[in-house]
């Protein structure tokens, strides 16, 4: 039966010649063997990319601005990621991961401004405290931190991105540059740039210097 | 080093991104150079300001158990029905296949199966668990999915191993409860290994064993309460399904082996339960 089906797949795709039809079926059968090999990756492929759950809810968030959307697109990324997994050889999974976080936020991105949708942005939200903070200055603190979250999410995508992904993930300008898929040249400068735009967007507001 | 270049190279020099050497240099302008040294101040601020100012969005703790069940799930529906379709790009020259080709019959199957837990995974949510013949019907129709699914996709087992002592560790760590692992190779029944599954909303363990050519999952989860219910046994598409409970597991044993066979497995299994 699986013959049969892929027969009928390759007389159904007149669009391509007859060479680029081997290659996709010899393609087929051997990927469908790699992916039940991967079915027993399972364990170890969450022993890898599960501990980076929250960075890559935390970028799916930055990038979304809004919850469901951020759920959504982690669910879809850890499924494709898990389908991706034999192409992972490094140590390091976080970039890795957080590379197809982005692209799938960026998928999802599109395809609602294509539709039209407007994103509701999530305003009210739990955060986490990442200091603790005396109760005196906590109020001045809110306030800060209110306001350089508005002011970054006013930010465009790709400056929103790489300062989440700098001051918040930590990454270094090589990892930055696998996920954002930029040339390791033109990190520093772009982040210099995100920077002073967000310094822009915080005056006016503030009212006073940072 | 003239302002210019020392400007430019701030952000990296804050970020611990620069040779020994360019860190020298700029350090020596911004001794020299009030302005520059200014321009190092603000950006500093600046990188303070978001680091501690802007919030770390935590994954719900809900995300990770669907993350969970959507991967176990192999062919899980993307919850991103639309995007999907460019979402499988399992290599670069056929992202203009259709993506519906992609899939081998298996897979399709999978697909059908994963369906069917889907919705019986919605409908047990509606109907409190051991509450009517129509919650257990539910229920079994899960049971069997998910017998079927193992079968199916090369997934039988996440730990393979006909040693109880290995079996019983990994499946202690990925749970939070301890079920018994018991070798009845004696009676017939040899251990092929253990599985996490996912049941009811929740991460059960699931035994493998075999009857000749023929495999038995036993799935064990908590006993909510002291239930007293009677032993069940419910024949559904062909498939067996055995229920019973102790002081504390549920227990559900599916097969396609007889019906005599499935109650054979249970008393070995009860038989070999120490008692407690």
């Amino acid at each position: 039966m699986a013959a049969q089906l892929k027969a009928e797949y390759v007389v159904g795709s007149e669009d391509f010649d007859s060479s680029a039809k081997i290659v996709n079926f010899s393609v087929l059968g051997g990927h469908q063997q790699q992916e039940t090999a991967q079915e027993r990756e399972l364990p170890s492929f969450e022993t890898l990319m599960l501990p980076h759950l929250d960075a890559a809810y935390n970028l799916a968030r930055w990038l979304l601005r809004n919850e469901d959307d951020a759920r959504d697109v982690v669910q879809e990324a850890y499924l494709r990621a898990f389908k991706s997994f034999g192409g992972f050889h490094g140590s390091n999974g976080r970039p890795w991961l957080l590379t197809i976080v982005r692209n799938t936020a960026y998928s999802l991105i599109k395809k609602n401004q294509s539709a039209h949708v407007t994103t509701t942005l999530d305003e009210e939200e739990y955060l986490v405290d990442r200091e603790s903070v005396s109760p005196a200055t906590q109020l001045e603190h809110n306030e800060e931190s209110k306001l350089v979250r508005e002011a970054i999410n006013r930010l465009p995508d790709e400056f929103r991105e790489i300062l989440v992904l700098r001051h918040l993930e930590g990454l270094s300008y090589k990892e930055i540059a696998d996920v954002a898929q930029l040339a390791p040249g033109t990190v520093m400068s772009r982040l210099a740039r995100a920077r002073a735009k967000l310094k822009e967007f915080l005056k006016p507001r503030s009212g006073k210097e940072i | 080093m003239n302002c210019e270049e020392a400007i430019g190279l701030i952000g990296g020099y804050l970020d611990g991104e620069l040779d020994a050497i360019t860190n020298q240099e700029i350090e020596l302008h911004l001794s020299d150079c009030d302005k520059c040294a200014q321009a190092y101040e603000s950006e500093r601020n600046l990188i303070r300001a978001i680091a501690g100012g802007a919030p770390y969005f935590k994954a719900p703790a809900e995300l990770r158990q669907s993350i969970q069940s959507s991967l176990r799930g192999g062919v899980a529906r993307s919850p991103l029905e639309s995007v999907s379709e460019e979402k499988y790009p399992r290599v670069s020259s056929r992202t203009s296949e259709r993506p519906a080709m992609v899939f081998t019959p298996q897979w399709s199957w999978l697909a059908l199966a994963a369906a069917i837990i889907a919705a019986a995974i919605v409908a047990v949510n509606f109907v409190p668990r051991g509450q009517g013949s129509h919650g257990e019907q539910f229920l079994a129709t899960q049971l069997i999915a998910s017998h079927v699914r193992s079968l199916m996709a090369n997934h039988l087992t996440d730990v393979a191993s006909s040693d109880q002592h290995t079996v019983k560790p990994w499946l202690d760590t990925k749970l939070d409860f301890a079920p018994p692992v018991l070798d009845l190779t004696n009676d017939g029944f040899p251990l092929v290994g253990g599985r996490l599954d996912y049941i009811e909303n929740g991460p059960v363990a699931a035994l493998v064993y075999q009857r000749r050519k023929h495999f038995i999952n036993l799935f064990i989860w908590r006993a909510e309460s002291v239930m007293t219910v009677a032993d069940k046994t419910i024949s559904r598409q062909g498939y067996q399904l055995v229920h019973w409970i102790d002081g504390d597991f549920n227990y559900w044993a599916v097969s396609d082996v007889s019906d005599s066979d499935l109650q054979l497995f249970k008393q070995a299994f009860e038989k070999q339960l120490p008692r407690r």
